[in-house]
């Protein structure tokens, strides 16, 4: 069995095994074959600029350069947020026991795009757990399955089938625009104003 | 950002903008010195140098294996770490040359992983675009705190206006949706009836409208969701096949 997430709530510890909610197990699915002229089942894979270089899967890597363009080890960077903070690395959610301590709203369920969601089964403390989602309580607290640069956003309720679920998302940028705001402009919309040139770059 | 076309509760259309508000967080990687490091891809292998490749051209693993310990037929010195710029996405036969004429086929399988059709793909194509019917206003309300209860939003889209009309008229939605406590199911298509559809081959998705409203501001999101929050069903047990 795997390794249990455990929450706190009132002083009980809630071991939970989570189940993922997933499209193939609710629906079925669809998968895509494609096939030559021959009817020989063909594989995906990229097409280098030089025009003959076939890539197959995985045959493609990530490489850190440092600002002179020479190759650097990773363990050599540290990470940092688009300001330059230290972004101080996260452990994983399954490493402690983690406190029911914050309630969320609605809102705030809803200003998140939900990457996973999992129903959860208590090893122990279910009536626990029943109280803690009692009357449409919702909690969040940071979630990383296996640790890492940065935790995603976890939120714990019940769900109207009357199952416990854990939603886990990321924030979305929302804002409240009014008569006077900018419209957006295309993302492929080139806006570099040509009489406007930085010759002072070159 | 898209073009979206979208009615209101008197029937009257607007084509309007939409925009993802996924904001990834920004991490960078600088040394020692502060200086910022960038990422490039570079190529690990080719089709030619894999190892069922080399075992073809060898005549077998084994044979492989002595090449291996000879040399290094799996190393092109010459182009494996290469800056990749740009790739393109291209289909190999089995042979692991390219194919340029290709069928694809959607093979259906239920939850069980049975199959239950093949039929030629097809491509889903958007159907919420300014050249669309209008997204209807189906007047399907669900409490914002049962939505969040019985589906899963995987992504939400931001809807504003793209001049003075299109303020007032979306501003009223967001006080309409507002004022209800309710997200509204819009449908797409001619009957208002279909999932939508962003882009050509894109997922199809259930898509919901929530308003808010803050003096003369407003924010109007299309939450999309392809999944129902609920339990899977049990597998059928094998055991109890058997006997009946």
């Amino acid at each position: 069995m795997a390794k249990p997430l455990v929450l706190v709530h009132d002083g009980t510890e809630i071991p939970l095994q989570l189940e993922k909610v997933d499209r193939t197990k609710l629906y079925g699915w669809v998968e895509t074959e494609v096939h030559d002229d021959k009817g020989r089942r063909c594989d995906m894979a990229q097409l280098t600029d030089d025009g003959r270089t076939i890539v197959p899967r995985g045959g493609r890597a990530i490489a850190y350069l440092s600002a002179q363009g020479m190759w650097c080890d990773k363990s050599s960077l540290a990470p940092v947020d688009a300001e330059g903070a230290p972004i101080v690395p996260v452990v994983s959610s399954y490493a402690a026991p983690i406190p029911l301590a914050t309630p969320a709203t609605v809102d705030d369920v809803l200003a998140h795009d939900i990457r996973l969601a999992y129903r959860v089964a208590p090893d122990a403390g279910a009536e626990a757990l029943a109280a803690a989602v009692r009357g449409g309580a919702i909690w969040t607290f940071p979630y990383s399955f296996r640790g890492g640069l940065e935790a995603d956003q976890a939120f714990l309720l019940e769900g109207a089938d009357g199952h416990v679920f854990l939603l886990v998302g990321r924030p979305c940028a929302f804002e409240y625009v009014g008569l006077r705001a900018p419209v957006w402009a295309d993302e492929g919309e080139d806006l570099t104003d040509d009489d406007d040139l930085d010759f002072g770059m070159i | 950002m898209i073009d979206i076309n979208l009615s209101n509760s008197k029937g009257r259309d607007a084509v309007v903008q939409a925009l993802n508000v996924h904001a990834p967080k920004r991490i960078r990687w600088i040394d020692a010195d502060g200086r910022q490091a960038q990422t490039v891809h570079v190529l690990k292998a080719t089709v030619e140098l894999e190892a069922d490749a080399l075992a073809a051209k060898a005549g077998g693993l084994p044979q492989v294996a002595a090449l291996l310990v000879a040399g290094d037929p799996e190393l092109d010195i010459e182009r494996i770490g290469s800056f990749l710029p740009s790739l393109t996405r291209v289909y190999i036969d089995p042979d692991k040359k390219l194919v340029h004429r290709v069928r694809q086929v959607d093979v259906v399988k239920d939850v069980q992983g049975v199959e239950r059709e093949r039929r030629p793909r097809k491509q889903p194509m958007p159907n919420v675009g300014g050249d669309q019917p209008p997204l209807r206003w189906t007047g399907k309300l669900i409490p914002r705190a049962e939505a969040i209860r019985r589906y899963v939003f995987s992504t939400t889209m931001q809807i504003a206006h793209v001049n003075g009309l299109t303020y007032d008229f979306l501003f009223g939605m967001a006080k309409e949706l507002e004022d209800k406590d309710s997200l509204l199911r819009l449908g797409a298509g001619p009957k208002g009836n279909q999932r939508l559809v962003m882009r050509r081959g894109g997922i199809p998705y259930y898509g919901f409208l929530e308003g808010r409203t803050r003096g003369e501001t407003y924010c109007l999101a299309l939450h999309l969701s392809n999944l129902e929050l609920k339990k899977a069903p049990d597998a059928p047990d094998p055991d109890a096949e058997g006997k009946a």
